[in-house]
């Protein structure tokens, strides 16, 4: 009797953990080279295509997969879900911010100013609050479009190139890092003036900047293989190093839980955070080589581009119900 | 009259004969100047500046022309890379135009993720602002 009971705990522990979390994959035609992936609140799901210059769109119930050319030389880097539920790409390609219909399938492209640097190597771009689309240009600019008017501004990051990831919080406001500067920078929403703030890590080499429900700061660093937290309202930092040895720390997304999801290109795998207990979970990829660039989510879900597999997998995971 | 015209239509074509091929001929000349400019689709993780200070995603490419794959010491390359490199890969003319053109078809798995240049003038008026630093040095 108590072998059994034994058994049959083990049995509820297994399938417990079974539950805990599921993954999919969805493989892509090849060439597609999903560079970033996006779900609307809706569930829909879209990928940049950066090496075919297309927009994906995955019917996550029957799995078939559309695949918008968004115009000549096109290389879509990042995708975001805007507020309008469109989807919204950096195209490096064609050096422009491009949205698509999500109705219609209409390709709109907004091409930056071509006389200031004719390309900017375009990479992530995040809403404010007032509806207006934010960018990053890693050869050393960022950027704002107001997509009603067609108002375009274009400024120098704050030390030359490497701005990279970029983030809107709850109020609204922009933050965005540098790669190659290894910094956070707030941006004033009127003036577009850059206010740098240096990370305790000396060339921590920040990939993407994520934030959470508080307005904190999530940055993944690729140089140190950190996490690492601003706080604005405490102005403090903190970090913690991925687990296993030299940790490579690419993507970062943070749930409407606050837990923090990473992409770690050495242990081939994802890693979720809890900031609450300190402790990492991992989640590796069921291929070599995964080379996650990017991720996005909603409640109960987590979307990431496999540009090394060509895939686009998805983390289901119980949510906390209040 | 028609005979005329006819000698000149021959002397046209015969001079087409002769230039059009030094006109394709001297298209694929890289233009150091122009691949200045092309150059910025590298600029983000690639320097040329011997003295650069930043530290960048891609390795230097001063002096690339002659320089064996994963050679810089120090730098951190893909395994990729590194396995390419000890297998032979030097960077030269021909090596850099497959690779620029397509990055996975000559390194699986490489780091280096920029898109394509298909655009074989580009190419070559990268590689050409490439040249102008010198060949490698060990």
């Amino acid at each position: 009797m108590r072998r059994l009971l034994v058994a049959l705990a083990v049995l509820a522990a297994v399938s417990a953990s079974a539950k805990a979390q599921e993954s999919k994959y969805y493989d892509l035609a090849k060439g597609d080279y999903p560079h970033d992936v996006a779900v609307g609140p809706k569930g829909e799901v879209w990928f940049a295509g950066q090496k075919a210059g297309i927009a994906g769109r995955i019917d996550q119930a029957t799995g078939q997969i559309e695949r918008i050319p968004l115009g000549k030389n096109s290389a879509p880097h990042g995708v975001i879900s805007g507020p309008d539920g469109a989807p919204w790409f950096t195209d490096g390609g064609q050096n422009a911010i491009v949205r698509v219909d999500p109705a219609t399938k209409e390709v709109k492209v907004w091409p930056l100013p071509p006389e200031r640097m004719p390309y900017t190597n375009l990479n992530t771009a995040a809403f404010d609050g007032k509806g207006r689309i934010w960018f990053t240009g890693q050869n050393g600019i960022y950027g704002r479009l107001d997509p009603k008017t067609g108002d375009m501004k274009v400024w120098d990051a704050p030390k030359g190139r490497g701005a990279y990831g970029i983030t809107g919080t709850p109020k609204g406001d922009i933050w965005f890092v540098s790669l190659a500067g290894s910094y956070l920078a707030n941006v004033d929403l009127e003036t577009g003036a850059a206010t740098v703030y240096e990370p305790p890590t000396k060339d921590q080499g920040a990939r993407r900047v994520w934030s959470d429900s508080k307005g904190r700061l999530w940055v993944s660093e690729w140089n140190s293989g950190n996490v690492s937290v601003y706080d604005p309202a405490a102005k403090t930092w903190k970090q913690w190093m991925l687990p296993g040895e030299k940790p490579r720390t690419y993507a970062v997304w943070v749930d409407p839980d606050d837990k923090v999801w990473l992409a770690d290109w050495a242990a081939n795998a994802i890693v979720r955070f809890d900031p609450v207990t300190e402790k990492f979970e991992s989640f590796p990829s069921d291929h070599p080589g995964s080379n996650v660039r990017q991720m996005l989510g909603r409640k109960g879900e987590v979307w990431i581009a496999e540009s090394g597999t060509e895939r686009v997998r998805v983390i289901r995971y119980p949510v906390k119900t209040n | 009259m028609r005979e005329a015209g006819l000698r000149g239509t021959g002397m046209l074509l015969s001079m087409l004969g002769i230039l059009l091929p030094w006109i394709a001929s001297h298209a694929d000349e890289g233009n150091a100047t122009r691949g200045e400019r092309v150059f910025q689709r590298c600029f983000s993780c690639h320097s040329v500046d011997p003295n650069e200070k930043a530290r960048l995603q891609g390795p230097s490419l001063y002096r690339i022309m002659g320089r064996p794959a994963a050679a810089i010491r120090g730098f951190e390359y893909s395994d990729a890379m590194r396995r390419t490199g000890a297998a032979g890969l030097v960077w030269d003319a021909a090596t850099l135009d497959r690779y620029i053109a397509d990055p996975e078809s000559l390194v699986a798995g490489t780091n280096m993720s920029v898109p394509p240049l298909r655009d074989e003038q580009e190419r070559a008026d990268l590689l050409a602002y490439l040249a102008r630093s010198g060949q490698y040095r060990p």
